[in-house]
């Protein structure tokens, strides 16, 4: 499965060239038949165990003790489908809106599903690594080649800023991975079920936790590394923006989840409450930023700061509720942020702007776009019964029960995200219709329907029956929390108690 | 009696190549000249061949003048490939500037052989030996285009550092027999652990072969001839000259440093640690500066020395470090990614008027979408970016140093690499997201020519680099076992 999209892609380059409707459907087929072989995964598998399902291990570099061994267990089932259903729906949605060496464009993003699709399964950590930076490739011409004015600027940090944090990552990794051998004159070990069962010192487990999370970290993004992330979106194509944000973005959640916290659980305990205090300065800064943006995307990217501020916060609260609430802001946030970044872009494809101010008035010529907004910007702003408030409840829960003066700032944000988004809609929606030419445009065609419905349908899905889901990935965030419980027994109390008098002075 | 011969019946067999190139180069007409890269091409194969079925042996000779062991055959293999490569890369760029000699050939076969030869060496004089064909012959190659007086500058420059360097390599050899009475590696190694040695000699012999060979491999802050070479050279003896030199040099140092100086570690590490980072530092950031693109490979392959050099501090920290077959992985994979790199230069220069600036590569991936592609390829490899070459080898490399205890190095290592990937993304930015200047665009109008075994050439360099990305065992393999027993040590 994780291959198919680049065998559709190699295809595409080597037999259609010139013929733009032929690679076009090929891409769409390919696509759609990962989601549906995806959906296949998603029905035969076990809800009822943490461990890793379909697995496949093949010896790859025998000598250095790396082996080709894709598993997954809940959260990335969770993951992967959101990442197939998304690369389905970017694809009709940006039928007609490249110009240029379009067929590069399809290839570059079947590419990069690859690499998303490997970095969810791999057992391995090079593997992991190997797929982690191969997404950085496709990525990087999607903005550097067919993206807004300062597209080169934005490619390229998004490349270094990304780059600078795995490469202390690969440093960690190499580490890890020599220290944890048996005897000097054993090959390396990769394997996570192995590494698994290795103690490392604290020291060394601090500074990997440190060099894994600061890479993580800047992929999510975090206060204050999340510089990259506004220019990377505003210059990138929507269909990169949707898969930026959809899918790149929760890499570093599953990172933190996957690596971060069961290799080093001694560090990882002791690093929670300066996490979270940085957790929710995103969540708020990020809101407070979306406030006074005057472009549609930034604005969107920015709420996804914030947003994902609610990932680390309730991962980091690393109690079940708190990580399950996490992992489903991820997929909600993947859905919503998705789809907000679709309307911008059919927007713009219309209007050919993105500055609010020159927007107001759409709901009368453009009703069905008008619609489509409302829906997910209720939904992101966390309206009961659709996904965007699950996860930011659960999550808050999670926090709540670790540090009650935490959640309660936290949940400041969800009141800034009502505001900015709400205010956004007026501004662009309601008033008067600026321009009379929009009269003479055409609303949502079907294609572009077509791509937005199945979003909307599971942001319904998650926010009416979460258990669907929560049950999916319960099994594997039970095992993580059981395992850091005696850790954070050590850590935790002193560390409350501490805030708690901080939280009482102030 | 017979093994004496086998060791050498490669080199031989090159040597006879050359002579009989330069013999008949002048009976033959011009149109027909072309037959000498192939001519030459046959004889490294047949080399190679003759290499490949000496891998099983393990012996010294011409009185413990030359090893043949895996790690020479290693080197050997690899040299040769070099040599295959450089001749691929050469012809059409040859014929159009009238240059086609079979001199050219002669030089560069017998330039390999000088490289073989410091390779197998486990004795000075017969390394110096080699040091000194090599170095004769690349000095006359960097100026094969006499008329350009670029060319004519880089053959003297190169001549007056290379010529100081191997001085300065010899008055270090000459402490080393001073010390120990023995010319041999061996001998040496086992008169400095025993002693009584003067431990300030061994610490200037010390200083001149580290000086000596960071000139060789320009490292800094002997490495200011290298972007003057490489620019000025032609370009594909620029490809030759950045990659051959630095595998045999790598050959020799892991001996020198193992063999001979293995139970000083304490004394040399500082200083070559010194020598390493000013070298990536050198490297990384005057490639920042450079829009000539021969310069910035030039600086690029600078900042490779200093990662190499790093493994070697990693070699010696302890028995069990795989630095040294670190080293062998990456001369591997650089040389496929380095050379591809001057070929995709080659190729432009051979269509149109290209000067080797940043600015001409505007638009190529719309030009010249296959040549786009790999230099893509190259440059992403360069960098150390997944499933490429160079990403395993820069990860292998730094492993060594993380395991030899040397972890804050390997920190500064990759955060070099990351300022590195700025100046090779800049070339895919340059040909992928900028459109050309309307005069450029006009000048770069493709020819129309087409060579094959420039198209070869670059074909071959982009399989080692993606195969290698992505199934490196059977190198990896090689590597490790080549190290495992080098004679001598």
């Amino acid at each position: 499965m994780t291959f198919l999209p680049t065998l559709g892609a190699l295809v595409m380059l080597v037999l259609m060239r010139g013929r733009p409707l032929l690679y076009k459907y090929t891409a769409l087929a390919t696509t759609a038949a990962v989601f549906v072989l995806s959906l296949v995964m998603v029905f035969k598998f076990n809800q009822n165990t943490a461990s890793f399902q379909f697995i496949e291990k093949v010896n790859w570099i025998p000598r250095l003790g790396s082996s080709y061994h894709m598993g997954v267990d809940g959260i990335s089932v969770l993951l992967i489908l959101l990442t197939t259903l998304l690369s389905l729906v970017i694809i009709p949605a940006s039928w007609n809106y490249i110009k240029d060496r379009e067929l590069s464009f399809f290839a570059a993003f079947l590419f990069l599903e690859t690499g998303m699709i490997g970095t969810f399964c791999a057992r391995d950590l090079l593997l992991f690594y190997v797929f982690w930076e191969l997404m950085l490739i496709p990525m990087y011409f999607i903005i550097g080649v067919w993206g807004g004015p300062r597209r080169i600027y934005a490619a390229l940090k998004f490349f270094l800023f990304t780059m600078a944090g795995s490469v202390l990552m690969l440093v960690a990794i190499v580490a890890i991975a020599y220290l944890a051998r048996p005897n000097h004159f054993a090959a390396p070990v990769f394997d996570l079920d192995q590494l698994q069962n290795a103690v490392f010192s604290f020291p060394v487990q601090l500074a990997a936790f440190l060099a894994f999370f600061i890479a993580f970290a800047i992929k999510v993004p975090m206060w204050p590394v999340h510089t990259w992330l506004p220019d990377a979106h505003v210059e990138a194509p929507t269909a990169g923006s949707v898969i930026l944000a959809g899918v790149l973005l929760k890499m570093g959640g599953y990172g933190i989840i996957r690596f971060c916290i069961p290799l080093f659980p001694d560090a990882a305990a002791a690093a929670v409450p300066y996490i979270l205090i940085l957790s929710i300065i995103a969540i708020i800064y990020g809101a407070l930023l979306s406030l006074v943006q005057k472009d549609l995307k930034k604005l969107v990217a920015y709420s996804s700061v914030s947003h994902m501020g609610f990932v680390t916060g309730g991962i980091f609260a690393l109690n079940i509720i708190g990580v399950e609430g996490g992992v489903l802001v991820m997929f909600s946030h993947g859905l919503l942020t998705g789809s907000l970044f679709l309307l911008v872009g059919f927007a713009y494809e219309r209007l050919h702007t993105r500055e609010i101010s020159a927007m107001g008035g759409l709901a009368s010529p453009f009703p069905v776009l008008a619609s489509f907004l409302l829906f997910f910007t209720l939904a992101s702003l966390g309206l009961p019964g659709l996904s965007g408030f699950v996860g930011e409840f659960l999550s808050l829960l999670g926090l709540f029960s670790y540090n009650k003066a935490m959640a309660v700032i936290a949940a400041g944000g969800i009141i800034l995200a009502a505001a900015y988004l709400l205010w956004m809609y007026l501004r662009t929606m309601f008033t008067e219709t600026r321009d009379e030419k929009w009269f003479k445009l055409s609303d949502l065609n079907l294609r572009e329907i077509s791509a937005l419905v199945p979003l909307g349908a599971l942001a319904v899905w998650v926010g009416v029956y979460p258990a669907t889901f929560l049950n999916i990935i319960n099994p594997s965030v039970t095992r993580l929390v059981h395992q850091m419980a005696p850790y954070m027994a050590q850590h935790g109390n002193f560390l409350t108690r501490f805030l708690a008098a901080l939280g009482g002075r102030l | 009696m017979q093994h004496d011969v086998v060791a050498i019946v490669p080199e031989l067999m090159l040597i006879a190549t050359a002579l009989l190139m330069m013999l008949i180069d002048p009976w033959v007409p011009r149109k027909e000249r072309r037959g000498f890269s192939w001519l030459g091409i046959l004889a490294c194969a047949t080399a190679a061949v003759s290499t490949w079925l000496s891998r099983g042996e393990q012996f010294t000779t011409f009185s413990h003048g030359i090893a043949l062991d895996k790690f020479t055959v290693f080197f050997k293999l690899l040299l040769l490939a070099v040599a295959v490569l450089a001749m691929l890369l050469s012809e059409q760029h040859l014929e159009l500037k009238g240059r086609l000699l079979g001199d050219y050939y002669a030089l560069i076969l017998l330039a390999t052989v000088g490289l073989m030869v410091m390779a197998e060496s486990i004795d000075l004089v017969t390394f110096f030996v080699g040091l000194e064909l090599m170095s004769l012959a690349s000095y006359v190659l960097a100026g094969f285009f006499r008329r350009n007086s670029r060319s004519i500058e880089a053959s003297l420059k190169y001549f007056l550092t290379g010529s100081f360097a191997s001085g300065i390599v010899l008055f270090g050899m000459a402490l080393l027999y001073g010390v120990s009475g023995s010319t041999n590696y061996e001998e040496i190694g086992t008169a400095i652990r025993i002693g009584p040695v003067d431990g300030h000699v061994i610490v200037i012999a010390i200083v001149l072969l580290i000086g000596g060979f960071a000139f060789k491999v320009a490292a800094a802050p002997f490495h200011s001839w290298a972007p003057d070479v490489y620019q000025g050279a032609p370009t594909p003896v620029a490809a030759f000259l950045s990659v051959g030199p630095k595998i045999g040099a790598f050959a020799v140092i892991i001996k020198f440093f193992t063999i001979i100086l293995g139970s000083e570690h304490a004394r040399w590490a500082p200083l070559l640690i010194a020598v390493a980072i000013a070298t990536m530092l050198t490297g990384a950031t005057m490639a920042l500066l450079q829009r000539d693109l021969k310069r910035m490979l030039a600086f690029s392959s600078i900042a490779h020395v200093g990662y190499l050099l790093l493994a070697v501090v990693a070699m010696g920290e302890n028995i069990n470090s795989f630095g040294d077959s670190s080293i062998l992985f990456y001369l591997a994979a650089y040389a496929a990614m380095n050379m591809g790199a001057f070929g995709v230069l080659v190729f432009l220069a051979n269509s149109g008027k290209f000067g080797d600036s940043l600015d001409e590569m505007a638009g190529l991936g719309r030009r010249y979408p296959g040549a786009a592609g790999v230099m893509t390829v190259f440059m992403f490899s360069l960098a150390g970016i997944p499933p490429t070459a160079g990403f395993l080898a820069k990860f292998y490399l730094f492993a060594a140093v993380v395991d030899a205890g040397l972890a804050w190095l390997a920190v500064v290592g990759v955060l070099f690499s990351v300022v590195s990937a700025f100046y090779y993304l800049r070339v895919i930015v340059y040909m992928y997201m900028r459109e050309p200047e309307a005069e450029t665009a006009a000048a770069m109008e493709p020819t129309g020519k087409r060579s094959w075994d420039l198209t070869l050439g670059l074909g071959l360099a982009t399989a080692v680099v993606v195969v290698m990305g992505i199934l490196p065992g059977p190198v990896l393999t090689a590597a490790q076992d080549a190290v495992a027993k080098i004679l001598g040590s």
